[in-house]
């Protein structure tokens, strides 16, 4: 095909310029990060003290940093570096948004100066990584003695827990089972108005995407331990609540599983369908459907899995299921007892990826 | 050539095209300024590398491709006004196949061509898969008729190239269509099983009038079934004529100066 010449005009300028904004906003961002993490490293070595008199905390230090003076000279640099991009090469933020120029394609990571800086930006990022989480190899490598009495516990499991982990192991499966079955169809229909192919076509269908995709995000971004905690007020303790937020969790990541594999089918059937003079909910249910059912199954059964293992967390904080008894006996330090709880869940989860790989081996 | 209908009496081509122009949203422009009209009842083949806009035309004719500029009229009809219900109406009567045959792959054969219904079925029972009895048993017919009566419970990506193209047309024939639009049916198929798939296109052709636009870029296909040629290059309409018109210097200007005929083809 042809490449027609500046065929959008007027939309072109103002497409550039805002591309170039976002460009410099980037390399700000990365500037300004960089900058920072730099100062972390000149703090934190520097051997200042608090006013314990002990070394600064990484949280002491982060909260020392100058974070508008950083973004401020982010900023300018970032200016500085696109005023003058044609002697200095493109910058990161120009790289991803606006394209490399010819001439530097070509060139190796160290005859560029962005090359530089990502080399030196995941420097800082890992040793300021190391600081900021506080990594203690000493501690790592020499205190094992404390673990020991949970490690020797766990390998000794007692058995006057047994009845009854089993028991609520029974009721974890079908609390994980229920929570999956129930987000089904929510995210069956959501995913369709969350599929980018499918919502092209119209303003409405493009509203109804950015509202579909914004929901689940949001919900997907709230842990499910904090959604147990809003349904265990709402109705109560007990396997219930936790149906509910492993629900509504489930819902949301089921909607974004589906709706990934509905933008990777092949459209050649939809459009078939359409061509016969279809309406839209019959081109979905003969040209899209069809194609994502399987994958759709095997996704469903793996969200199951994932179900059992998160219903033991939401079970700690009192949403049912095994993960009920198993806090207590964490809090007692009754080893034995945990480790029998612990070797319950692991077998299931165990036997339950076995048999869903099994499964979707079948399906796909 | 009798089934061709003299232009006197249908006063309306069966599809007039008036200055069609489409450049695609990354600003690559597929078609520019294609005048084009087909009479009821001609087999035309559009010509044209890959790229060169055939494919991009056959959809502004049924709209799965909305045009940028320019209309289209079917029958008399101009698609490039219609939306929504009426646009489906017409493309009940307008049916298409394609290089990729775009069955499901995982539905049977009846299913497949059952779905050439859908235009008219009535929507809920059909979004059960719940087709009337007559139906199926024009699926079915329609199946015997592309040499696939015995195939109507397999899956469609079971059967060979060849066998699913057919049951594209089958699907197609579901619709009763008026205009058969084709692109590139057998491109993708073994030279041996080509005619296998073009013979039921021609039998639509001849026997029941139907009108044929078909992208092909095999010149040996192209004299055989086509009563009238259109090549495109770059978008653009470039030549227009009869079979028996096409020759070394004409395939040139389409095709470039560096290319030759693929195969012997007499000329």
């Amino acid at each position: 095909m042809v490449a027609a010449p500046n065929h959008t005009g007027s939309g072109n300028g103002w497409r550039k310029s805002l591309a170039r904004l976002q460009a410099i906003g980037i390399d700000a961002v990365l500037i300004a990060m960089a900058l920072l993490m730099a100062e972390l490293l000149i703090v934190a070595f520097s051997g200042r003290r608090g006013p314990t008199g002990l070394l600064l905390s990484a949280e002491e230090i982060l909260d020392l940093l100058h974070y508008a003076w950083a973004a401020l000279a982010g900023l300018a640099l970032a200016v500085v570096w696109h005023l003058f991009h044609r002697w200095l090469g493109a910058t990161p933020g120009r790289a991803l948004v606006v394209g490399v120029p010819e001439w530097e394609r070509d060139l190796e990571w160290t005859h560029t100066l962005r090359g530089w800086f990502a080399a030196v930006f995941i420097e800082l990022t890992f040793f300021a990584g190391w600081l900021i989480t506080e990594l203690d190899l000493v501690a790592f490598l020499t205190k094992f003695s404390k673990a020991r009495d949970i490690i020797y516990g766990l390998a000794q499991p007692s058995s006057s827990v047994l009845h009854e982990g089993l028991v609520l192991l029974v009721q974890t499966i079908f609390l994980a089972f229920m929570a999956t079955a129930f987000a089904i169809p929510v995210a069956f229909v959501l995913a369709f108005p969350s599929a980018r192919n499918l919502t092209r076509g119209s303003t409405s269908a493009r509203i109804a995407y950015t509202v579909a995709r914004t929901f689940m995000n949001f919900v997907r971004a709230v842990e499910p331990l904090v959604w147990a905690l809003i349904f265990i007020s709402w109705v109560g303790i007990g396997p219930f609540a936790g149906v509910l937020a492993l629900w509504v969790h489930s819902v949301a990541a089921l909607t974004k599983l589906y709706s990934e594999q509905i933008e990777s089918i092949d459209d050649g059937p939809m459009d078939a369908i359409r061509a016969t003079g279809a309406s839209t909910l019959q081109v979905l249910r003969y040209g899209v459907v069809p194609q994502v059912i399987p994958p759709f199954l095997s996704f469903t059964i793996y969200r199951w899995d994932i179900n059992v293992r998160m219903s033991t967390i939401i079970g700690f904080v009192g949403g049912g299921g095994i993960g009920y008894i198993l806090k207590p006996r964490v809090d007692l330090g009754e080893w034995g007892e945990v480790g029998t709880l612990v070797l319950l869940i692991a077998g299931t989860v165990w036997l339950m990826d076995i048999i869903s790989a099994k499964i979707r081996e079948r399906i796909v | 050539m009798s089934a061709v209908v003299a232009p006197e009496s249908t006063p309306q081509p069966a599809v007039r095209i008036a200055d069609l122009g489409m450049v695609y949203p990354g600003g690559v422009r597929a078609l520019e300024g294609v005048n084009l009209e087909v009479e009821e009842g001609e087999f035309l083949a559009i010509l044209g590398l890959s790229g060169s806009g055939k494919s991009t035309l056959l959809r502004c004719i049924n709209r799965l491709i909305d045009p940028t500029e320019g209309k289209v009229w079917i029958f008399g009809q101009e698609v490039t006004a219609l939306s929504g219900g009426e646009l489906r109406r017409l493309r009940r009567q307008v049916a298409m196949i394609f290089q990729q045959f775009n069955l499901v792959r995982r539905q049977t054969v009846l299913t497949n061509v059952l779905s050439g219904s859908l235009g008219r079925s009535r929507l809920l029972p059909s979004l059960v898969l719940s087709f009337p009895p007559n139906e199926r048993d024009r699926a079915l017919q329609n199946l015997e008729r592309v040499g696939l009566g015995d195939r109507a419970g397999s899956r469609a990506d079971a059967l060979s190239g060849g066998q699913q193209q057919r049951v594209a047309v089958a699907r197609a024939l579901m619709q009763e269509p008026r205009l058969f639009l084709a692109d590139e049916p057998v491109a993708s198929l073994d030279p041996a099983l080509r005619h296998s798939v073009m013979r039921h296109i021609e039998a639509l052709n001849r026997e029941e009038g139907l009108t044929v636009i078909c992208s092909l870029h095999d010149i040996d296909l192209v004299e055989r079934y086509a009563t009238r040629l259109v090549a495109l290059r770059d978008g653009r309409v470039v030549w227009e004529g009869l079979p028996g018109d096409f020759d070394r210097g004409t395939f040139k200007e389409i095709y470039g100066e560096d290319a030759e005929p693929a195969s012997n083809t007499g000329f």
